[in-house]
């Protein structure tokens, strides 16, 4: 009996521990500044106040959170579209021989260099492109992460797409863009939705390209202006606090959508 | 499906250009800055063969970057599978609320590395961060979590498992659910304990989702740079330095374009190498799926 209880007891005890950091940063988000630079241990603020937050509309908090939002559903277009038709072409139409294992391949290595060794041509890229401080360049840079990991999460979804379905629509006359529209985008919508929600996830989080290629503040990102903050002083625990839960809250949604599917996405290495 | 010989070659279009855009010209963009020298920038470059590559050989702040990069990687892999296999064998029984324990324990994962690092950045605050709060409230003496050079590079492990033991509980939780019952059944039948079952047949028979997830982690690991560049920013003195710190900073601080490069060389080796390691894992245990 007592064997039984264990169990979920530490069970609990360790999901609190996990939880505790995010449960510090929402209760520092509405701390008042002497609370929080107090030697006393306490998650919760005594005397709550919603400055943090007024304070950050004032920093332009607003226009960051646009900046990302358009990145972000920027890029995850582009990487589905992109991603959607190769892996279609990979799966289901015929390639020169091995071609689809050496793209595959080539996709892994890109997937898994670190984003840093490319940093120094692509800056030379978006120059010469005139993308360099836009958030167009941005959206282009993160098809580095974002398309590979599209077109290996979509070759699964593509594969589940019995062959039986398009072959009778072909019998039925239905031209390659017909079947698409009319009968592999729609069986594949789950597929594309859990995609899309893990590409967001994905953009939204991205640091080193927009430290790198994005220098006017107006244009940063969320974790950019984060890290303007965090490298500072820091006595702005407060509204770095408020910031990362705002932050969080979009993506905490997302993961709830796709709560099926989150050790396939993960086990693509999301990071 | 047949198609002319055209129509895949368009449908693949998109996705090559991007890759011959932003990763096949990159790549051989950055071999080739290896083997010159600039003067600030890319301005005066002139052929200078390996010497770049001699040079780092010789840099003290490479190697100390080097050392940095393989510790942090096998201390922070090595944790998150330890500990990841711990919380999966913990949840993977059924008990009363369960379904919000497992979703519970994935939350630090999808939180964005500056978040993360915010939070943790107070918390290792000599004066008021919590960590040290917890210590003296205990009465044990406070930490210098990020300007003690012993210390620092504890600190990141320490946040990188928080960020990332989710991922590798998850992996093995999805193993261990795919062991067959009748497995275990047959072996209490025939009188194995606990901790028999659990060495003789559970770990045996999750061998590959622990090198599923130890490879993940590792190449992920070797990558790391925004929780250094935020958190310590490779300090105190070179004691979090890292392969991607040491490239950044040559690269975009002190535009040693050709020695960036080099160094980028080495890191896309190393990374090929780890890539090329997953690729068989993957191209196996799809070949048992088909």
């Amino acid at each position: 009996m007592r064997g039984k209880l264990l169990r979920p007891a530490l069970a609990y005890l360790v999901t609190a521990i996990v939880l505790l950091p995010i449960v510090w940063m929402v209760g520092t988000s509405v701390k008042p500044p002497i609370e929080y630079v107090s030697p006393v241990v306490d998650l919760l603020p005594n005397a709550p106040t919603a400055q943090h937050y007024r304070q950050l509309i004032g920093d332009g908090i607003l226009g960051k959170m646009l900046n990302s939002l358009i990145v972000s559903f920027g890029a995850t277009f582009l990487a589905l579209f992109a991603g959607f038709l190769a892996a279609y072409a990979l799966v289901r139409l015929k390639l020169p021989k091995n071609a689809d294992m050496a793209f595959l391949l080539f996709v892994l290595l890109i997937k898994l260099s670190p984003p840093i060794v490319l940093a120094i041509p692509l800056y030379q890229v978006l120059r010469t492109l005139g993308l360099l401080d836009t958030l167009a360049g941005l959206v282009l840079v993160y098809q580095v992460y974002a398309l590979p990991f599209a077109i290996w999460m979509l070759l699964g979804f593509v594969r589940d797409v019995p062959v039986a379905y398009e072959e009778a629509a072909l019998m039925d006359g239905a031209s390659l863009f017909q079947r698409m529209v009319h009968v592999v985008v729609p069986l594949m919508t789950p597929g594309l939705i859990a995609t899309a929600v893990f590409l967001l996830i994905l953009c939204w989080n991205e640091f080193v390209y927009a430290l790198l290629f994005i220098q006017t503040p107006s244009k940063f990102t969320l974790p950019t202006f984060i890290a303007t903050l965090i490298t500072e002083d820091e006595t702005f625990w407060g509204r770095l606090s408020a910031i990362g839960f705002i932050a969080s809250l979009p993506i905490l949604a997302l993961v709830g959508v796709v709560q099926k599917g989150l050790t396939r996405g993960f086990a693509g290495g999301l990071k | 499906m047949k198609t002319g010989r055209l129509v895949p070659l368009l449908f693949l279009a998109p996705a090559l250009f991007l890759f011959g855009l932003l990763t096949i010209y990159p790549l051989v963009r950055v071999l080739l800055l290896s083997f010159f020298y600039t003067e600030y920038g890319f301005a005066g470059a002139s052929f200078v063969g390996l010497e770049n590559y001699a040079a780092l050989l010789g840099d003290s702040f490479f190697r100390i970057a080097t050392w940095n990069t393989i510790f942090f990687t096998v201390v922070a892999t090595a944790s998150e599978v330890g500990l990841g296999l711990l919380l999966a064998l913990l949840v993977s029984k059924r008990f009363p609320g369960r379904f919000v324990v497992i979703p519970t324990l994935v939350a630090p994962f999808v939180l964005s590395t500056m978040v993360v690092t915010a939070i943790w950045r107070a918390w290792f605050h000599y004066d008021f961060g919590f960590l040290n709060n917890v210590l003296r409230a205990g009465g044990l003496p406070p930490v210098a979590w990020l300007f003690d050079p012993d210390i620092a590079m504890l600190s990141l492990v320490l946040v990188d498992v928080w960020q990332t033991v989710p991922l590798t509980f998850l992996i093995l939780l999805a193993g261990l659910q795919s062991i067959q019952p009748e497995i275990y059944e047959a072996a209490r039948m025939d009188g194995a304990g606990p901790r028999q079952i659990l060495l003789r047949i559970t770990i045996p028979l999750l061998v590959p989702h622990i090198l599923l997830a130890s490879l993940l982690r590792s190449i992920d690991s070797f990558k790391i740079f925004d929780k250094v560049y935020a958190l310590t920013g490779g300090g105190p003195g070179q004691a979090t330095e890292t392969l991607s710190m040491y490239v950044y900073r040559l690269g975009f601080q002190f535009f040693d374009v050709g020695m960036a490069s080099a160094a980028a060389v080495i890191m896309i080796l190393v990374a090929g190498a780890l890539a090329a390691l997953y690729a068989v894992r993957i191209i196996r245990s799809e070949s048992h799926a088909g």
